[in-house]
């Protein structure tokens, strides 16, 4: 009888925070509620999340629910809404959503974020190999983004090779796709069935690690220089709504995770703190590719 | 009737030289087999998120259906009003997973966000094909009533009776596209199997996503057998008692994207001709022209692709044809193929031949194939043929062909804009259609570029249901659009 | 002739989806007759009758040949739908789903007047040629107007049910137009028969004095 109730219990996990969450307008407590897009491993989302979710309910003395969101844009409606009033997110869409909640902070970055770095992979019949230097020699081949509003799948590798083509990737490449998800890149690229693509250098490091990779058929021809990427956002508003000095407290919080089992869900080694004008280079370069427009 | 199709034939011919279908890749059998592995052992994730997913899944589909077949319902009954027509045009044309990133802005991310995403466009749908069953309707018993009756009472008593078994069996079917609508939901987000799909295919694990599509399938092929009418009432009242309604709406946040956010960029700040002109010339070369011309010559060689796998596969499930055995494989093939969402057979299709449009034109072929396939078969098994009709290549195209034919034509006719709206979701192949325009709008939060980018698919669409309209007049192709 | 003008055709030019059926027609109808149309099919007679209809519609039960029943529903309802224009929507949907009382007795005796007191409900597809065709008459009875046009309304029933029903129609209406086959059954129940050829009045003389012998140049060949 017991099981049954916590498997029935399990089993509307998803549906009741999603719920909840919805209602909680009409209600007067609110909970704090965050959410993350991790950049690999989607699987048993409300699983991990669900133990942070757990810590920081326990450092921050209130009640802390995670919900999962998938798609970028989706992640930042529900921001903008303040269905969460926390997030995990890439560097260009942390820009976009701050951009969208006047007020909103970036609060903390994985210490992997602070450098991060993009790969441009390609497939072993290219006859491309790794150097140094910008490979120029992918003029011509077919190239694959990740997902559209990535940035270390998108927005940081189109800078560079819009910066050493200066044309647009549909003029240079025989043809433009989003594979739309780092691990589908690999795959892609590793099958063939595009000559070149970018990604995120943790999830090919982990792949890698993983033995999930024929490093006869693909392999690293670049590495980018390096770029500040995923951070914490917190909407502005949370101190009048949690208690003065509850932003800070978030931030200690997450500053202080040192778990690792807590940490393999981004996966990061440890937080560090951000703040807006750490990513003022990738709002630029997002402004100069037209991803953005100006800000007023 | 066989000069429509040759001249559809003609302009996919037309269309080829711009379709780009050049195969190149190199090694796709490593991802392939780990595929057809995983096809073959399928592994549920865990029994409560299956069936959680699954629950959702249904609960979704049930109300959007629902209160789309009801919206539907009245737009159905001003349906030779043009204006009602172009509405319904309009917001069919527009993919459900817009609707739900649109809704999203609104309502937040909430249960009234997925069931209005699948309710609005199937209102849509539903307005069209219960407005031409009324229109198909003998109007003697109209002719007959006494003058003065209301044109309410009239529709009463002389079309909607006649109409009525047509309407329950296309409803029905909408409620097997309405469980893929919400399962294709899942991928921005909303707790059903496609969340759970979606992950698994980005992450390769293909075990897990086979146990997801066939619990998917299992649901649709079985769905005859516990979808019964009296049950409905019982079903919708589960479904609002699994899934409340709850929306989040922020009256400021609605009111901005109103006045703000949907507000072209450079009138923001006030009405400045100049530089509105300049935003719509650069949208027009560099999204609008482009787009346009992809999804026309996708969508027309998609069409013919269609028609193709719907002539070669309709035998397979026609009782005119093959023993027992060839139509029960002909039937899960099929199954398989309308179940399969078109972003999983593009993604094998890429692997094999490499980014083109012939992935994307093979996905939508199959899908769409199969699915008229399914209808033509069904119709055929209706036909009576004499004892001593011929057989094999024969029966085929002297006596069952011809019969079906006008059949076939009207169903066919019904899809192209299904195959305009579901180009959308090909990015993966890199083909820059409308839908990936849209798409990149949404993902850049340009929520005025993507409202005009949802408006010229919308006037394409219409453009392409009054053609289409045209057409099933000049053809005569009355049959009874159920099952589209 | 005293009795006020009902209907008053003159030189009138009548066509069918855009063919011209009868030309140069001159027709009097006055209260109280019980007009007979006789002539082969293609004469005009349906063309003429419709005309007619539309001059007063709000005055005439109409019994069309092709009789516009809904199969799907049961006689009561297909009787029901002769007074859809005198109730409100609500009260026609109530009905549509639940018979109601008023309704259910008025049409059960119109039902068992034509012989159908045993189908009240069942759906009209169940029924015969001779049943249907009673049903459509049953529905212009219901409609208990002053004028009743009808184009064969007793064509698919027996010769002796023809007669009764005959009967019935003119015992029930104060002017009838009717377009009939059977020569005999309009010279006994009608008072004035106007025969069709070729789309113009052949002749028109009162019923009484009329046999059937002189009627049947109407139908020799040319």
């Amino acid at each position: 009888m017991k099981s049954a109730r916590k498997r029935v219990t399990a089993c509307g996990r998803i549906l009741l925070s999603f719920l909840l969450v919805t209602c909680s307008t009409f209600l007067s407590a609110q909970t704090f509620t965050f959410t993350a897009i991790p950049d690999q491993d989607e699987t048993r989302l409300t699983e991990r999340f669900g133990r942070v979710a757990t810590y920081l309910s326990q450092q921050l003395g209130t009640e802390v629910r995670y919900i999962p969101v998938k798609s970028y844009p989706a992640a930042v409606a529900a921001f903008r809404n303040d269905q969460v009033q926390l997030a995990w997110f890439g560097g260009l869409t942390g820009v976009q959503a701050r951009n969208l909640v006047p007020g909103s902070e970036a609060i903390a970055q994985g210490a992997e974020d602070t450098a991060f770095k993009t790969y441009f992979i390609a497939h072993s019949s290219t006859g491309l190999k790794a150097g140094d230097a910008f490979p120029a020699a992918i003029a011509g081949k077919s190239f694959t983004f990740g997902s559209k509003g990535s940035t270390s799948g998108r927005l940081m590798p189109e800078f560079f090779v819009r910066e050493h083509f200066k044309k647009a990737p549909e003029q240079i490449f025989s043809r433009v796709g989003f594979s739309g998800d780092h691990s589908r890149t690999i795959a892609l690229v590793q099958s063939g069935a595009y000559d070149v693509g970018v990604l995120n250098y943790t999830v090919w490091d982990e792949e890698l690690k993983l033995g999930k990779i024929d490093t006869s058929k693909v392999s690293v021809i670049w590495t980018t220089p390096t770029y500040p990427d995923y951070q914490w956002s917190i909407r502005g508003d949370v101190d009048s709504k949690w208690g003065a000095g509850f932003k800070q407290k978030v931030q200690k919080a997450l500053l202080e995770m040192k778990d690792p089992k807590l940490l393999e869900a981004f996966p990061r080694s440890a937080f560090v703190p951000a703040q807006n004008s750490d990513y003022a280079p990738i709002e630029d370069t997002a402004v100069s590719l037209g991803i953005m427009d100006e800000i007023m | 009737m066989v000069r429509t199709s040759l001249l559809f034939l003609l302009a996919a011919l037309l269309c080829l030289p711009w379709a780009d279908l050049q195969i190149s890749t190199l090694d796709p059998w490593l991802e392939l087999s780990r595929l057809g592995w995983g096809l073959l052992t399928p592994l549920p994730p865990s029994t409560p998120t299956l069936l959680d997913a699954l629950a959702n899944t249904l609960a979704f589909a049930l109300q959007g259906v629902a209160l789309g077949a009801v919206a539907g319902f009245w737009l159905a009954l001003f349906y030779r009003w043009q204006w009602v027509r172009t509405l319904a045009a309009f917001i069919r044309s527009i993919h459900e997973l817009f609707w739900a990133l649109l809704f999203v802005q609104l309502v937040g991310l909430s249960s009234v966000a997925g069931v209005l995403a699948i309710a609005i466009p199937y209102a849509g749908t539903f307005a069209k094909i219960y407005g031409e069953l009324f229109e198909e309707v003998d109007p003697a018993a109209l002719e007959a009533l006494p003058a003065g009756t209301s044109r309410l009472s009239a529709f009463f008593f002389t079309v909607l009776p006649p109409a009525w078994p047509h309407l329950l069996t296309y409803t029905r079917y909408r409620l097997e596209c309405g469980i893929r609508s919400s399962a294709v939901l899942g991928f921005i987000g909303l707790p059903t199997v496609g969340f759970h799909l979606e992950t698994a295919l980005k992450q390769g694990m293909y075990s897990e996503a086979a146990a997801l599509f066939y619990a998917l399938v299992l649901v649709i092929v079985t769905l005859h057998l516990w979808m019964r009418r009296q049950l409905l009432p019982l079903y919708l009242l589960l479904a609002l008692w699994w899934l409340p309604p709850a929306a989040q709406v922020n009256p400021t946040l609605v009111w901005q994207f109103f006045t703000v956010d949907i507000v072209p960029a450079p009138l923001r700040a006030g009405w400045d001709g100049a530089a509105l002109w300049l935003w719509l010339q650069a949208l027009w070369l560099k999204q609008i022209g482009p787009g346009l011309a992809n999804t026309v010559v996708l969508g027309l060689i998609a069409l013919v692709a269609t028609s193709g796998v719907t002539l070669l596969t309709f035998p397979l499930v026609s009782r005119l044809f093959g023993n027992i055995f060839t139509r029960s494989t002909g039937h899960v093939f099929l199954v398989l193929m309308r179940s399969a969402p078109e972003y999983l057979l593009a993604f094998v299709g890429l692997l094999l031949w490499g980014p083109s449009m012939l992935p994307a034109i093979v996905a939508l072929g199959l899908h769409n194939g199969a699915i008229i396939a399914h209808l033509v078969g069904h119709y055929s098994n209706e036909l009576n043929l004499r004892e001593d009709a011929v057989t094999g290549f024969n029966r085929y195209f002297y006596e069952v062909l011809p019969r079906v034919y006008r059949t076939f034509l009207a169903f066919t006719l019904y899809r192209f804009e299904i195959l305009l709206r579901e180009s959308a979701i090909l990015g993966i192949l890199g083909i820059p259609t409308l839908g990936f325009f849209i798409d990149s709008a949404f993902s850049e939060f340009r929520f005025d570029r993507a409202l005009l980018l949802l408006l010229v698919t919308a006037l394409l669409n219409m453009a392409v249901d009054m053609i289409a309209r045209h057409l099933r007049r000049r053809l005569q192709l009355s049959t009874h659009p159920e099952d589209l | 002739m005293n009795a006020a003008v009902l209907f008053d055709v003159q030189q009138a030019s009548l066509g069918y989806q855009q063919r011209a059926i009868l030309h140069g027609l001159n027709l009097r109808i006055h209260a109280g007759e019980k007009v007979a149309l006789l002539g082969e099919s293609g004469a005009g007679k349906t063309t003429l009758l419709r005309h007619l209809r539309t001059l007063r519609p709000d005055e005439v039960a109409w019994c069309p040949q092709h009789s516009g029943l809904v199969p799907m529903l049961s006689v009561f309802h297909n009787i029901y739908m002769g007074r859809l224009d005198r109730h409100s929507l609500l009260y026609n949907l109530a009905n549509l789903l639940h018979p109601l009382q008023q309704p259910r007795q008025d049409i059960q005796r119109i039902a068992a007047d034509v012989g159908l007191q045993e189908y009240l409900f069942t759906s009209v597809e169940k029924l015969s040629g001779g049943q249907q065709s009673r049903t459509n008459l049953a529905r212009a009875l219901y409609q208990q107007r002053a004028v009743f046009i009808g184009d064969e309304p007793v064509s698919a029933v027996d010769e002796l049910q023809a007669d009764q029903l005959m009967a019935l129609i003119c015992a029930r209406h104060d002017t009838v137009v009717v377009a009939l086959h059977d020569v005999e059954l309009a010279l006994r129940h009608c008072t004035r028969i106007v025969g069709l050829r070729a789309g113009v009045i052949e002749l028109d003389q009162p019923a009484a004095g009329s046999s059937a012998a002189t009627l049947c140049r109407l139908y020799a060949a040319t």
